[in-house]
């Protein structure tokens, strides 16, 4: 598989670590009614077949964590952005 | 024609003689045979047994897909079993032995088989062998294995190298026939980056051994032309012996590169062979057609072989496979068989159309055709039989991705599939026919920018094929898979016995297992099996493509990383001068870490206890640049750090260091170590060493994906700077002869400073008071380069204290003295609380962990918490992993209460002590527990105590 | 000070490997090197993009998105640190890493084949010009790489892989014969 980093162009899957699904924010919320939003950040995960948005980091390149849209199933990778140029625009 | 040696045309050089031996006979050959084209030409049709019945086995095919002729090639650590004799390229000197008999090619004893072959139908091995269980292991598998073992692996360490290497392309061609050839002209003389890649030895494909006729020249020359004209240009890159092996995502393909498998020792500093992975922005498979045998009654019998090999071995090997031969078809292309054959001289005793006048019902003779009986009842003396069942493309390689190809009723065969524009099939393997065709198609697809140039004029050969699958008057046995010795019979068998699914029918018959992977027979397997389930072939569908294509030898995998090169290894700046000192070292992930500094008769034990107690008596000097470092600065710098930490950083006081914790975000201990502000907007962190790459990785994350507002940037200076940790009493006067214009007292360098510095006379260093050991210590860092130096003149400075070097042994003994965790009680489930650092956990911030280290189960006070333990009888030896129970408690993992994490022999204390997780363990300080080590099968009596087993005021640390 | 490499025993000076005639690379470390790392504060890309520009007798190599390997041969390691540091204040965050890289210079006809053999990144001309560096990975070692020349590129390593990664890169040099200078 192929990743196209923004910063270091094609490179192939061994350069990468993946770390899961980018969709879950962190709360903010430090009160205990926020326990089951915590729960589910640190701990709830889907595992679809199909369209995937997940963390990945170029652990052996540039060492950005990009966020990396592919399908589980046909391992196409749609695109790769860099969170901190993601968090910028948002 | 000398014996099978045709006299004279192809492309071998009779002026050259090779001599070879097959199951230690001398034979000759020419440059340019293979080993069984050379074989053939000697008039040798047996070249194996059978794999389940061990029949006698002569050669099928020409290529890659040949089932029969599997050798052992090459002797001792350079041997290599299930060699194809048919790509083995003949050299002086080559050595290969027949597999699969025993105790010789003619006699095979346990050809019984094929006698007793009504136990041996489909379903064997389930049927005969399923009870009793206990069998299995002692009788069943090596019987199985004896009987039936392919050949044999070599014990010896295989003497060669391999390597990898990549290759990236605009256009790779797969298949230099004429197709491939087109495509890659076309593409190349646009100026596009083209890899050509064959399997063969020689480039050319089909026009090495074909007669056909293009612009006006012969298929041959034709060929050479292009392939020299590619062979000129720089943006070509030619790869003979270039097996392309698998497709992958991305459009990468694998290839296996036989760089020297065709002499018999790699030339020095040359590889046997080349693991490449080729980026193609697109790529045409241009792999060809492979000819089908048809099924009959014999068809195994040495000397019945594919059509197209006949001609194959005659054409371009000189070697003729009989000398009057029959020809058995469903197709047109078998005439070309016919005609070369005579022009060779040969006898053909006989054309057998299934379209026109019948069948061949079965071939007679044993280790060697004799003759052949008809349908309509007539018998014919020959000595070979060519069989054409048809052509299927070669499409294996589209369908590595999951795609599967389509049934084509005009040709009979398997199409490939539609797999888009970066990967198209050409020529033969798309199912064109007709040469005009493929010349065409591959001009189409190697037009990657303007004009398509036109097609050159060639002579085309019509093509018409009637299906037939199976001959079942044949009275004696009819091969569909000749490796599996799976039978037209075990089909129909399968679909009645319930497996009528393509993929059961595989497994239940072997039907395309092995290493052809059922190259010859799966099509006319699944012909059968689908009229036997009265399912067309369409329905019925193949089985599972998968890489790779042909076998692929381990070392080509693993390329030169193996034994010592495995993985890369890590050297501390500090390594000469521990090999000096006369270190023992030791792998900790990558790193070489000194582990003790033995003196002559020492054993670990003793070398370490002695540098704990020289170090607790005078100083000691340890190497601890493996501990990770990271360069944090920014603005906003001390607000990251506590963020990371769960205690607080932002704080700090300029030139002081700080003892941080770090929790995952699920509330348990992730890491540990210093970390000191340097300057307002700039700090030092320090990581475990086993942790260095995670912590970093960490840190990238929470800053780019969660606080990317914040300004903070970072970078590993690991390896920038050597550290040294500088310990024990005369610590503080041994460092003073070293520091420039510094006084070291407690006003100056109190405990937890942290500051620039220069040493013997300019120096740059840092000075950090810091103790792992508990004693009064410092750690020193200098620039890597001048480690060693500096370590030696530490070394000469603390020779008035009798300074000792002392290794990760010694300083694992003095911080389970002092009851400091480390990787043993942080080992990924542990809280801050856990192991009595749960005040450090800030209530006034958010951190990575701190929801989550608040849960009820977190926080329980019967949570196993770090304690100390040492052993009753205080002579005993004591390890890590016994487990905990109370006292009067069975010794069972039922009454489990916690486990011992860590233990050291103490030269303090004189016995063995060590760290403990116990279950509400700091309120059980003085109690006696029962230690129960089920895997080594004993318990006994320790008991539990303050973690801290050495100097618990800390007099030391502020002496 | 003296500064003592790591390679300094092992990079041993000679023609080593296949006799083909000319050797298919030449290799030598780079050292002493002056290396500090340079990296932007938050929304200093552009800034320290024109301070950097306008910096002399230096080379200024990307190593990441924001950062970059400020290199001398001329200068020492403290007076490069705090060049920058001064010429950077606000702009970058400035860490020596002289010591902790070891540069190692390729170059020759079979330059580009060695490092095919290590890494994924195509350097065909036309997509890895002059001048241009990346960060990747060769022999499980992480590897900084730069071409310098048609056929002359610089790698940079940790420290500690350095003897390593210089086991692997010159059996890989050998069917082509190498020179090490
Ligand atoms: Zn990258």
């Amino acid at each position: 598989m192929l990743i196209p980093c923004p910063h270091c162009g094609t490179r192939p899957v061994e350069e990468f670590t993946f770390l899961g699904d980018a969709t879950v924010t962190r709360p903010t919320s430090l009160e205990p009614s926020s326990m089951d939003a915590w729960m589910d950040y640190v701990y709830l995960r889907d595992n679809p077949r199909g369209d995937y948005t997940e963390y990945v980091h170029h652990s052996g390149g540039c060492r950005a964590w990009l966020v990396v849209k592919r399908n589980t199933d046909t391992h196409e990778v749609d695109s790769a952005v860099a969170t901190k140029t993601m968090k910028a625009k948002t | 024609m000398t014996g099978f040696r045709i006299a004279n045309g192809g492309l071998i050089d009779r002026s050259t003689n090779l001599t070879f031996k097959f199951d230690g006979k001398s034979f000759k050959g020419h440059q340019g045979d293979t080993l069984a084209s050379a074989l053939i030409a000697s008039g040798v049709h047996l070249m194996g047994r059978s794999f389940k019945y061990h029949r006698p086995r002569g050669v099928i095919s020409a290529g890659a897909s040949e089932p029969n002729a599997l050798v052992e090639l090459r002797e001792g650590p350079r041997k290599e079993a299930n060699t194809r004799a048919t790509m083995v390229e003949l050299y002086d000197g080559l050595i290969a032995t027949s597999q699969n008999r025993w105790p010789s090619l003619e006699n095979d004893f346990l050809a019984i088989n094929s006698l007793a072959s009504s136990i041996f139908v489909a379903g064997f091995y389930y049927k005969t062998f399923m009870w009793p269980k206990t069998f299995w292991e002692k009788i069943y598998e090596p019987l199985i294995r004896k009987a039936a073992g392919l050949g044999t692996a070599s014990k010896e360490a295989d003497p060669d190298t391999y390597e990898k290497s990549y290759a990236h392309c605009d256009l790779l061609v797969i298949g230099s026939g004429p197709s491939g050839l087109m495509a890659a002209r076309t593409a190349a003389r646009s100026g596009a980056r083209v890899i050509l890649a064959d399997e063969g030895s020689a480039l050319g494909g089909s026009l090495l051994f074909e007669n056909e006729e293009i612009d006006g020249t012969n298929g041959l020359s034709f060929a050479q032309t292009i392939i020299a004209e590619l062979a000129s240009l720089p943006n070509v890159t030619l790869m003979p012996r270039t097996t392309i092996f698998g497709w992958f995502d991305g459009n990468i393909f694998g290839g296996l590169e036989r760089v020297n498998d065709h002499v018999a020792v790699p030339p020095a500093f040359e590889p046997r062979q080349r693991y490449w992975r080729i980026h193609a922005k697109r790529a045409v498979l241009a792999a060809g057609a492979e000819e089908r045998p048809l099924v009959f009654g014999g068809n195994d019998v040495p000397g019945v072989m594919l059509a197209s090999a006949m001609r194959h071995y005659a054409n371009r090997y000189g070697a003729a496979a009989g000398k009057s031969i029959a020809v058995f078809t469903n197709n047109n292309s078998a005439r070309r068989t016919v005609g070369d054959m005579k022009d060779h001289g040969i006898n053909i005793a006989a054309v057998i159309d299934t379209r026109k006048n019948g069948k061949i019902i079965n071939v007679k003779g044993g280790k060697g055709v004799k003759s052949i009986d008809l349908s309509d009842g007539s018998h014919f003396e020959c000595d070979a039989v060519a069989m054409s069942g048809g052509w299927s493309p070669i499409v294996n390689l589209m369908c590595h991705r999951g795609a599967k190809p389509i049934w084509n009723e005009i040709i009979a065969a398997f199409m490939p599939p539609d797999v888009g524009p970066q990967f198209r099939a050409i020529g033969s393997a798309s199912g064109k026919m007709l040469l005009s065709e493929c010349l065409n198609s591959g001009i189409v697809a190697g037009t990657l920018k303007g004009k398509t140039p036109p097609t050159p004029k060639c002579k085309d050969e019509a093509f018409a094929i009637q299906p037939f699958w199976w001959v079942k008057e044949s009275t004696s046995k009819a091969f569909i898979d000749y490796q599996n010795d799976a039978t037209a019979k075990d089909l129909p068998l399968a679909n009645r016995e319930g497996y009528g699914h393509v993929e059961l029918a595989k497994r239940y018959t072997t039907t395309g297992m092995a290493t052809d992977q059922g190259k010859l027979g799966n099509v006319n397997a699944i012909a059968i099996l689908a009229e036997a389930a009265g399912k067309s072939i369409s329905e019925m569908g193949t089985t599972t493509f998968r890489p790779m294509y042909t076998p692929v030898s381990f070392g080509a995998f693993a390329g030169p990383f193996t034994g010592h090169h495995f993985q890369p290894v890590r050297k501390t700046p500090l390594h000469d001068w521990a090999i000096e000192q006369g270190a023992v070292f030791v792998e900790t992930g990558l790193w070489m870490r000194s582990s003790w500094f033995p003196k002559a008769g020492e054993d670990w034990l003793a070398s370490a206890s002695r540098e704990v107690k020289a170090t607790r008596a005078g100083v000691g000097l340890c190497d601890v640049s493996t501990l990770g470092k990271i360069d944090i600065q920014g603005k906003d710098a001390g607000a990251f750090l506590d963020k990371i930490y769960c205690n607080t950083f932002s704080t700090l006081a300029i030139g002081k260091a700080r003892y941080g914790l770090m929790l995952r975000e699920d509330g348990v201990v992730f890491d540990d170590g210093t970390t000191s502000r340097l300057a307002d907007d700039h700090y030092l962190m320090t990581t475990t060493t086993a942790n260095a790459a995670r912590v970093m990785s960490h840190i990238e994350f929470c800053h780019q994906a969660l606080w990317p507002e914040l300004d903070v940037q970072y970078v590993s200076v690991t390896e920038q700077w050597a550290q040294m940790a500088i310990a024990g009493p005369k610590s503080r006067a041994t460092l003073q002869k070293l520091v420039d214009g510094l006084t070291l007292n407690d006003e100056t360098t109190p405990y937890l400073a942290a500051k620039d510095i220069t040493i013997l006379g300019g120096l740059t260093a840092r000075l950090f008071r810091i103790s792992f050991s508990g004693e009064h210590a410092y750690e020193l860092a200098v620039p890597a380069d001048h480690g060693n130096m500096v370590a030696r003149a530490i070394m000469q400075a603390g020779q008035e204290f009798e300074i000792v070097p002392y290794g990760v042994e010694a300083l694992s003994m003095m911080r389970i003295e002092k009851g400091h965790v480390a990787g043993g009680e942080l080992n990924g489930t542990t809280t801050a609380g856990d192991l009595g650092l749960g005040k450090m956990m800030s209530t006034k911030k958010d951190f990575i962990g701190r929801m989550m280290a608040t849960r009820e189960g977190m926080v329980d006070p019967a949570r196993q918490c770090v304690v100390g333990i040492r052993p009753v009888d205080r002579t005993m030896k004591i390890r890590s992993g016994g487990h905990l129970l109370k006292q009067s408690d069975r010794p069972s993992m039922a009454n489990d209460q916690g486990y011992i994490c860590s233990v050291a022999w103490s030269p303090m204390l004189d016995m063995w002590l060590g760290l403990a997780l116990l279950s509400n363990g700091r309120a059980r300080h003085g109690e006696v527990v029962k230690v129960f080590d089920g895997l080594r099968g004993h318990h006994y009596l320790a008991e539990i105590c303050d973690p801290v087993h050495f100097d618990p005021e800390n007099r030391r640390l502020h002496a | 000070m003296h500064r003592v490499s790591s390679l300094q025993t092992i990079a041993i000076q000679g023609r080593f490997g296949a006799d083909k005639g000319a050797p298919g690379v030449t290799l030598s470390v780079v050292h002493p090197l002056a290396i500090a790392m340079v990296i932007a504060r938050n929304g200093k890309s552009k800034a320290l993009k024109d301070a950097l520009a306008s910096l002399k007798s230096v080379n200024v190599l990307w190593a990441g998105p924001d950062q970059y390997y400020v290199q001398s041969a001329a200068k020492s390691e403290a007076a490069l640190y705090t060049e920058l540091k001064t010429k950077l204040a606000n702009i970058a965050s400035v860490t020596d890493q002289s010591h902790g890289r070891i540069t190692i210079r390729i170059s020759g006809p079979k330059a580009r084949a060695v490092l095919a053999k290590g890494t994924p990144i195509d350097l065909y001309t036309d997509e890895f010009p002059v001048g241009k560096s990346a960060l990747t990975q060769m022999a499980h070692v992480g590897v900084h790489i730069t071409r310098t020349g048609k056929d002359e590129f610089t790698l940079s390593v940790f420290r500690g892989f350095s003897e390593s990664f210089w086991e692997w890169l010159t059996s890989q040099a050998a069917e082509f014969g190498y020179q090490v200078s």
